[in-house]
Formats: structure tokens, sequence, C-alpha cells
């Protein structure tokens, strides 16, 4: 029960209760991508991560923040990577399913 | 992953200091904090049964980490409880069965869904079913509570506090650990 798997399963579990909840804290640069994503998602499903950086809302944001904060948003499952398309192309999941 | 935690003899080891160990902490801090609030706040109510029963949440939390292995991580530190409360009396063998109960029940009712086809237990890639879990801690609460009713002649209204502390009991332990997590992740950054 100790092993980084069993931690990482329960931690895995308790995210999915956080998200149903409500209690998911997103940093801001989290949320203004997440928001940026949605906002291009209504164009096009597959939002690409060129477009998505070069939205306003992230016009002060650098690469690397950029980069981390969209690692972390697919970790907590908000965005997904398209399964159909090559890499760099994300979809907006609904972050209370 | 089709057996959770299917490991060796030195994992199973690991597992049940710490299944047993949270199990006691649970039940620790379920006595030493939280029934002198809830008896300060229903000095009346006539059951001793806790409303926040944490432990049972280690209990179902422990089964579906573990799965059948749970029964083993589990028995000391319910064993220990049982002897705390108890003394030698906890050789009497509806004690020995209530024992069995408290550990055997949620490991057993995870399995049985496996069987028909509802897999809850942790699978890699896979979104884990927190509601999925809540249910089965409300059904093994149910069993367990009724049968340990059975055994002990206990009545309908400690049934229902046991069924109540365990539900909420659940609940608030994965509030709980998810508000410990997040804390030790600011901890870190």
């Amino acid at each position: 029960m100790t092993d980084l798997p069993k931690l990482a399963e329960l931690r895995k579990l308790l995210q999915s209760m956080e998200r149903a909840l409500g209690l998911e804290q997103l940093s801001p640069v989290e949320r203004d991508i997440y928001y940026a994503a949605s906002e291009l998602s209504r164009q096009d499903a597959q939002v690409r991560t060129l477009v998505l950086i070069e939205h306003e809302l992230l016009s002060g944001v650098s690469r690397p923040t950029f980069f981390r904060a969209l690692k972390s948003l697919v970790n907590k499952g908000y965005l997904a990577q398209s399964a159909s398309a090559n890499r760099g192309r994300y979809v907006v999941n609904d972050p209370a399913s | 992953m089709t057996v959770p935690g299917h490991r060796g003899g030195r994992g199973l080891i690991v597992e049940t200091l710490a299944a047993s160990g949270a199990y006691l902490a649970a039940v620790t801090i379920v006595f030493t904090f939280l029934m002198p609030v809830q008896n300060l706040f229903f000095p009346e109510y006539p059951s001793r049964a806790s409303l926040l029963f944490l432990p049972h949440g280690v209990r179902i939390l422990t089964a579906w980490l573990l799965g059948p292995r749970a029964i083993v991580a589990l028995l000391p530190g319910v064993a220990l409880l049982f002897l705390y409360v108890a003394g030698w009396n906890t050789f009497a063998p509806t004690r020995l069965a209530g024992i069995a109960v408290v550990v055997c029940a949620a490991p057993l009712i995870f399995e049985a869904l496996k069987r028909l086809g509802a897999d809850i237990y942790p699978h890699p890639g896979r979104t884990p079913c927190w509601i999925c879990v809540m249910g089965v801690g409300a059904v093994t609460s149910l069993v367990s509570a009724g049968l340990l009713n059975l055994l002990f002649g206990n009545g309908f209204e400690d049934w229902l506090a046991l069924f109540i502390g365990d539900v909420f009991g659940l609940f608030f332990l994965m509030l709980g650990l998810l508000f410990v997590f997040r804390w030790l992740d600011r901890r870190r950054t």
C-alpha cells in the first residue's frame, strides 16, 4: 500500500472526487489555458498548441510556464491529447465528468 | 492489474504494516478526538457507535487497493482493536466471527462485483470511480453492520448508527486525504 503505484492510484481516486465536488484548484495560468482552450474548441474540437499559446489570455505567459501548466491540465484530466491527430493537439474535457 | 497488490512476502508485510497502522491511527482519532465532540453535541444519543467512523474508510480503501490481500493486511489492526475493547473475550466465537466480518466484508464485495462484471479495482489508464467506491462502502456497511448486530444482539438504532458512521467515515476520510495530499504538494513546491 505504501509503494508508488498504490499511492498514485489513491491520488487518482481522490482527484476524481475532487473534480466531481468542484474542489480542484487550478493555478491562474492553468485556468487561463483552460478558458482559452474552451473558447478555441468552439471553432474546432481539437485545439492546436501553436494556436493556444498565441491566445490573448496567455500573452504574458512564458513558454516553459505554458508547457508546465499544459502538462498539469492533462494530468488533472481537463485536457486530453488528441487520439486521432499527431502531437500538439488537445481536446477539452468537462472537469465534472 | 487483475489482482490488486499481487506481490511477494515482503510486499505483504509492508502492506500489513501500512493498512493496520492506518486502521489503528483512524481508531485513535475517532476515540480520542471525534467521540468526545460527538458526545458534546449529541449527549442524549443512546448508541455508543461513532457517527464518523474513519476506520471504515481505511477498510474500504485498503480493499480497493489490495483486493483479497486486504484481509491479511487489516487483520492485525482489527484484532488489536478487538483485544483492546474486549480483552480476552476477543477469543469468544462471536467476537472472532465479528473480526472475520469486519476484515472480510469489503474485499468479498469488491471480488463479488468483479465476478459480476463490475470491476471497480484500480487499473492503469482508467479514471477511478469514486462514487462506485462510496457505493461499495455503503453496501459493505449495510452487510457488516447487519451481521455484527446479529452477532452481538444489538437493535435497529445501533445498526443505523453504524451505517451512518461508516458512510460518513469513508467520505470524510477521502476528503481528509485529499487535503493532506494537497498540503504535501504545496510543501514540496
